[in-house]
């Protein structure tokens, strides 16, 4: 059943993502905002996809990094069309669905392949790290999408022409809030996420923090979420030099989150 | 029946001529009955703005039907008919139900696509229908025409994109700031351009409004009119932390904003967005502040970039336009083509005969112990009731085409009967 759903899912954000290519081939508005609901019935389905996985082994969402991955799709849409509610900037789906439908594409080769939990990864802790961890994250991959579609409209705006494109994309305001908004809530979620993961780590490691390439690597992104929202609050940094960090630090979060697993051993992968 | 369209237009007539027939015509005469009491015709719609005179009739006689709609124009205008004839277009039948589909749809107007015509058409037709001088013809043609601009609009992007200054400057700025209401601008200097972008801004949702000039007394004065603050030119550089948009347009020689300031109003304002537009020449704001982060410099020569890249936009818009009109102008001729009596006559027998054989199957059916010969008897009552009951409504059609005053019968006729399909 989870396979059919996961199927179902995997169709509806290629659905979506064909939508909002459309939209932005004839840059028209409308067909983007049809396809939020395409998105919305993607992210509906998906979930129910993770709910069965969740009843059948237990709560954690994700052991395999593959499952992460669909799981971090789901997070993204789903904070994506939270935003959606609040905020004119429907476009931005056309940075998440596409990205959405790539990490399933990559997650189905491990659809029906049996997982054994390990004991270690049984217990309260885990569901709780996962959750929020990815979720954070998926919030930053937002503030990332934001600052992409931020540099396009600037770079727009600045060539002193009035383009389909710019009429297309959201505003710079609206881009910046966003972007602001995903940077806050998702630096705190990850951060919350992270030191739930050491207090567990402690139990079943002996310490909390070991040194090892995954750990580093977030470590290494954190610090730079860390300046970045120093910079945006206290220095009152804004727009493009903050759109071109988020994008840079997503790239380096990325890393820690899945490119890891294929450059480096980890005791992050229980798997 | 045949519909005519006679006017003059921007293109075709200098403003004097189009002034003084508008003038005239404003003066407690009712042109609608003027033209009305030439002979033949029929229905007629006078459109007078200040682009524009046409005069659109059904008549049955073109040709005299035009030359007393010319002879009015004329004994109006005060004009040789030398003068006018350069100025007049006559057009006729689908040509002129196409120009009429044109001028609703803005495609005629001299700023194509602006929005005012198709209410000045309206109240045109508002005129016409008073003075009871539209007819069948006419309110089909005009709520058709109501149509297709509507279809025009909303299918191609022809009034999308600003044509003037001032728009391109609230258009940009909504780029920029997302939403205007709340904003601040700071206007420079004065000057009719700069007002207006500050009143399109202010309609936009733009709140605040400080404004700043050389002579205090003015800056008062102006900003009493916008209801905002005035400022001294010496607090300029500390409002600039505090607005969203600066329109500057003084006469000054140097620069009245540097980069240096920008920079400084910048990191006081905690790098929010600011838009600077420079609408004096010479400029009154240093290029190289538009190279700010979170700064956004025009000047007048780029936001007319904008608004020529928009009219040219719009004039490929058109073809689209032109192609919905085609479609509409096709559907209109199939419309009035029906209106002819012998099809009319036509399709009336045809239904009459349809319900009949319809109605004598299904009794017969329940009757089959009936003779042939009985059955054919049936038969011939029932043909000749629907031949008796149509006999009268048909000659009385054919009785008033040989007047020429067929159409609104027909017309009726179509409607009561629902001949036409759905």
């Amino acid at each position: 059943m989870e396979a059919v759903f996961f199927k179902g899912a995997l169709l509806a954000y290629l659905v979506a993502t064909l939508g909002y290519t459309a939209s932005l081939v004839v840059r028209r508005v409308m067909i983007a905002r049809a396809t939020v609901w395409l998105l919305l019935a993607a992210f509906l389905i998906h979930g129910v996809s993770l709910a069965l996985r969740c009843f059948s082994r237990g709560l954690t969402p994700a052991v395999h990094p593959y499952e992460t991955l669909s799981f971090f799709a789901w997070a993204m849409t789903g904070t994506y069309l939270a935003f959606q509610l609040k905020t004119k900037t429907r476009v931005l789906g056309a940075f998440v669905s596409p990205l959405a439908f790539l990490l399933m594409v990559i997650s189905v080769s491990r659809l029906g392949v049996e997982v054994n939990v390990p004991d270690i990864l049984k217990g309260t802790l885990v569901p709780v790290h996962v959750a929020l961890s990815v979720v954070g994250e998926a919030l930053l991959a937002i503030a990332c999408g934001a600052g992409i579609l931020y540099l396009a409209q600037d770079s727009q705006i600045r060539r002193r022409k009035m383009t389909p494109l710019s009429r297309y994309l959201p505003s710079l305001d609206d881009l910046d809030r966003v972007n602001h908004v995903s940077l806050l809530s998702g630096f705190t979620l990850l951060t919350v996420g992270v030191l739930v993961g050491s207090v567990w780590a402690s139990t079943v490691w002996g310490k909390p923090w070991p040194w090892d390439p995954k750990l580093l690597w977030t470590l290494a992104a954190w610090f730079f979420y860390a300046v970045l929202i120093h910079q945006r609050l206290a220095i009152g940094w804004k727009g493009r030099k903050i759109a071109m960090l988020s994008i840079a630090a997503f790239a380096v979060l990325f890393f820690a989150f899945v490119g890891v697993h294929s450059f480096f051993k980890t005791v992050h992968r229980f798997q | 029946m045949n519909i005519v369209l006679i006017g003059m237009n921007h293109k075709t007539a200098p403003l004097e001529i189009r002034e003084r027939l508008a003038f005239s015509c404003g003066e407690g005469l009712d042109p609608l009955r003027e033209i009305l009491k030439g002979p033949q015709v029929m229905e007629a719609l006078y459109l007078a703005t200040c682009n524009r005179v046409e005069v659109l009739a059904n008549t049955l006689e073109v040709n005299e039907a035009v030359d007393s709609v010319k002879g009015f124009i004329l004994s109006q205008g005060n004009l040789a008919p030398g003068e006018m004839e350069k100025c007049l277009y006559v057009h006729c039948g689908s040509d002129a139900v196409r120009h009429l589909f044109r001028v609703a749809s803005s495609l005629d107007s001299m700023v194509m696509g602006e929005p005012q015509i198709l209410g000045q058409v309206k109240d045109a037709y508002r005129q016409c229908v008073a003075s009871k001088a539209s007819g069948v013809i006419l309110n089909r043609l005009l709520h058709q025409a109501f149509r297709v601009a509507k279809r025009v609009r909303s299918e191609t992007a022809i009034a999308q994109n600003a044509v003037s200054v001032s728009f391109a400057a609230v258009e940009l700025a909504k780029k920029i700031l997302g939403h205007l209401q709340g904003r601040t601008i700071l206007l420079i200097g004065a000057g009719e351009m700069s007002e207006l972008a500050a009143r399109h801004l202010i309609r936009h949702g733009a709140e605040r409004i400080i404004v700043a000039n050389r002579t205090y007394a003015r800056a008062v004065r102006l900003a009493e009119e916008f209801h905002g603050f005035p400022v001294d030119f010496e607090h300029l550089e500390e409002k600039l932390q505090e607005v969203d948009i600066v329109i500057s347009s003084t006469g000054a020689a140097g620069y009245v904003i540097t980069r240096e300031m920008i920079q400084a109003a910048l990191r006081r304002r905690k790098n929010r967005l600011l838009f600077l537009i420079d609408i004096a020449v010479p400029r009154d704001i240093d290029p190289a502040a538009g190279g700010v982060d979170n700064v956004y410099l025009y000047n007048i020569d780029d936001l007319q970039a904008v608004v020529d890249e928009n009219i040219r936009g719009r004039l490929g818009e058109a073809e689209k336009a032109e192609r919905i009109i085609d479609d509409e102008v096709v559907k209109f001729s199939e419309w009035l083509n029906t209106l002819e009596v012998v099809p009319t006559i036509v399709s009336l027998r045809e239904k009459a005969e349809a319900i009949m054989k319809d109605e004598l199957e299904k009794t017969l059916a329940g009757m089959r112990h009936l003779a042939d010969g009985e059955k054919k008897n049936i038969e011939i009552l029932a043909s000749s009731i629907v031949k008796k009951i149509l006999h009268d409504p048909i000659t009385g059609l054919k009785e008033e085409s040989q007047n020429g005053s067929a159409i609104p019968f027909v017309a009726v006729m179509r409607r009561l009967f629902k001949l036409d399909p759905k």
